[in-house]
């Protein structure tokens, strides 16, 4: 057995272990393969996030991007891709590199760079789990930093304007989906009936757009056109993710009507049965 | 309706052409001749400048100017030629793919390593990039091409990477492709497509060019199937068709080496 493996990441929200695409992809990972992670969400403490979030700690080996991380596990030989063929895994990086050069953009854009939504829900969201003064800096670095990727892989002429460069990177973003929706056709996961490195990056990128709450939705609205990569993600939360899911939405702020729901549920029946002892003990004496 | 006039394709002059550069303008070559398209090669010190997007190479059809391979093969679809109409659906997914991830990992080294690499740079970059200009205008754009690319590798996450992390990269983007082909003639089998035309032109040009250390050409050359594809694709397009564009592929400075 390997050494105690921890990783440190965002949090998550609206149904999901986490909102950002690269710990989605790892904890996704975790799973597929059966690798004992312990996940430490980053919340309101003074270890703050110094730079590339997540991060793999194992004993002194400090690791930081997805698909580093991703690589340390195979390594340690929790390894998701165990059945592919040699072509499988040769498509396997194609389509991450499609991901990462189509949809991350426009990813990148609803979260960090679209004012309404970044003033209403991914600053507010993120500033609350970084510690003060931390919190009036970072998230404006973040998008910063994000309109700049963006603008800088993606904005050259002839898109002279931020307008004409959303334009096109939404188009390419939908076409992304849509390529990936023929792919999956109606099997449960890309490469059969097992979940693999793939599955995990395209959950990744793919959850926080289908179920973070954000008031301009272009990207979502599309996704939910495509019924297949959505009951993708569904199965996948549902499959790998519910005792996490529960955990966290108790742990955290509750959003999902749905569990509150069930917790008020739960709650309700608890009372009631104490109310019920309570008269049954007063009726006895 | 066709293409009545001559394809233009311009790109910088045989002196100044980085790798990079010499490894797109080679992909657009290898779609057009293989699409039938009657092309010219013509070299302009100003390429990038006269470019829409700024980037090389470009055609010039008639009275339209179109840049880089993605707008190019959109311009000859629209035009009615096509070589991926034969593929379906999951296919074309799959080749778009494939022709971003060579975008993205092997076009990506490539900048690396002609500018971010000091040795590389020093005594390769600066001089051809700068060679048609006078002193200081060399030394001023070649900084602010290098400026500029390192900008956009810091916001990719490539300017922490180290050389042997980027020739791994290639590595690791050469075994996919190898694994792809497996023995196939072409990437989907029997006819060549738009992906067949881009790995062609890059892997071809990092076999040819000649560069401070040979570690690149070394990682393609691991791959024979992909060699052999490489000398496929030059032997059915690029001999027996009209002298000028063999000898503008075959023959450079003296600073590359035939791939025979």
């Amino acid at each position: 057995m390997a050494a105690p493996m921890e990783l440190s990441c965002w949090g998550g929200d609206w149904g999901l272990p986490s909102l950002h695409p690269e710990s989605l992809t790892v904890m996704a990972y975790a799973k597929f393969s059966g690798a004992p992670l312990t996940v430490n969400t980053i919340n309101n403490s003074w270890r703050a996030p110094k730079g590339d979030v997540p991060v793999l700690i194992s004993e002194d080996i400090v690791i930081s991007q997805p698909a580093k991380i991703l690589n340390f596990l195979r390594k340690q030989k929790y390894n998701a891709d165990y059945e592919l063929s040699a072509k499988q895994g040769a498509d396997t990086l194609a389509y991450i590199a499609l991901l990462e050069e189509k949809l991350l953009p426009a990813l990148l854009h609803t979260f960090w760079v679209e004012a309404e939504n970044y003033c209403s829900v991914t600053k507010p969201w993120f500033a609350s789990r970084i510690a003060f003064p931390l919190s009036l800096y970072l998230p404006g670095r973040m998008s910063r930093e994000a309109l700049n990727r963006i603008l800088l892989t993606r904005g050259g002429p002839p898109l002279y304007s931020l307008t004409e460069v959303e334009a096109q990177i939404y188009r390419d973003a939908k076409e992304c989906l849509n390529l990936l929706s023929k792919r999956l056709g109606t099997s449960q996961f890309f490469f059969g009936d097992t979940p693999t490195t793939l599955d995990a990056f395209v959950f990744g990128f793919l959850a926080p757009i289908y179920k973070v709450c954000f008031p301009r939705v272009q990207l979502q609205e599309h996704l939910k056109q495509l019924p297949n990569l959505c009951r993708f993600c569904d199965d996948i939360l549902t499959c790998y993710f519910r005792l996490t899911v529960l955990g966290f939405a108790y742990f955290n702020e509750i959003k999902t009507q749905a569990i509150y729901d069930y917790l008020r549920a739960v709650l309700q029946r608890t009372c009631m049965l104490h109310m019920g002892r309570g008269r049954s003990n007063a009726a006895a004496v | 309706m066709s293409l009545v006039a001559e394809a233009f394709v311009t790109q910088l002059a045989e002196e100044q052409i980085l790798l990079s550069d010499n490894a797109s303008s080679l992909a657009v070559q290898a779609f057009l001749q293989m699409c039938n398209l009657p092309v010219r090669v013509v070299c302009r010190a100003n390429a990038e400048y006269m470019s829409p997007s700024g980037k090389v190479p470009f055609i010039h059809v008639g009275n339209q100017v179109v840049s880089e391979l993605g707008p190019i093969v959109q311009f000859v679809k629209a035009k009615g030629h096509s070589l991926s109409d034969g593929l379906d659906e999951v296919q074309k997914a799959e080749m778009k793919a494939y022709m971003e991830l060579v975008n993205n990992m092997l076009l990506t080294a490539e900048l690396y390593l002609q500018w971010c690499d000091d040795v590389t740079v020093e005594e390769i970059t600066h001089p051809r990039y700068g060679s048609p200009y006078p002193w200081p205008l060399n030394r001023i754009l070649s900084y602010q091409k290098q400026w500029e690319v390192r900008r956009k590798m810091k916001a990719i996450g490539w300017a922490g990477k180290t050389l042997e992390q980027v020739l791994e990269d290639v590595d690791q983007c050469c075994q996919a492709l190898s694994q792809r082909l497996g023995t196939q003639p072409y990437f989907f089998n029997k006819q060549p497509t738009e992906l067949d035309a881009l790995v062609f032109g890059h892997l071809f040009t990092i076999l040819t060019t000649q560069l401070t250390t040979d570690e690149l050409s070394e990682k393609v050359k691991n791959y024979s199937n992909l060699t052999a594809f490489c000398r496929r694709i030059e032997q059915q397009y690029f001999e027996g068709h009209d002298k000028d564009s063999s000898t503008t592929v075959a023959a450079r400075s003296a600073k590359r080496s035939l791939l025979r």
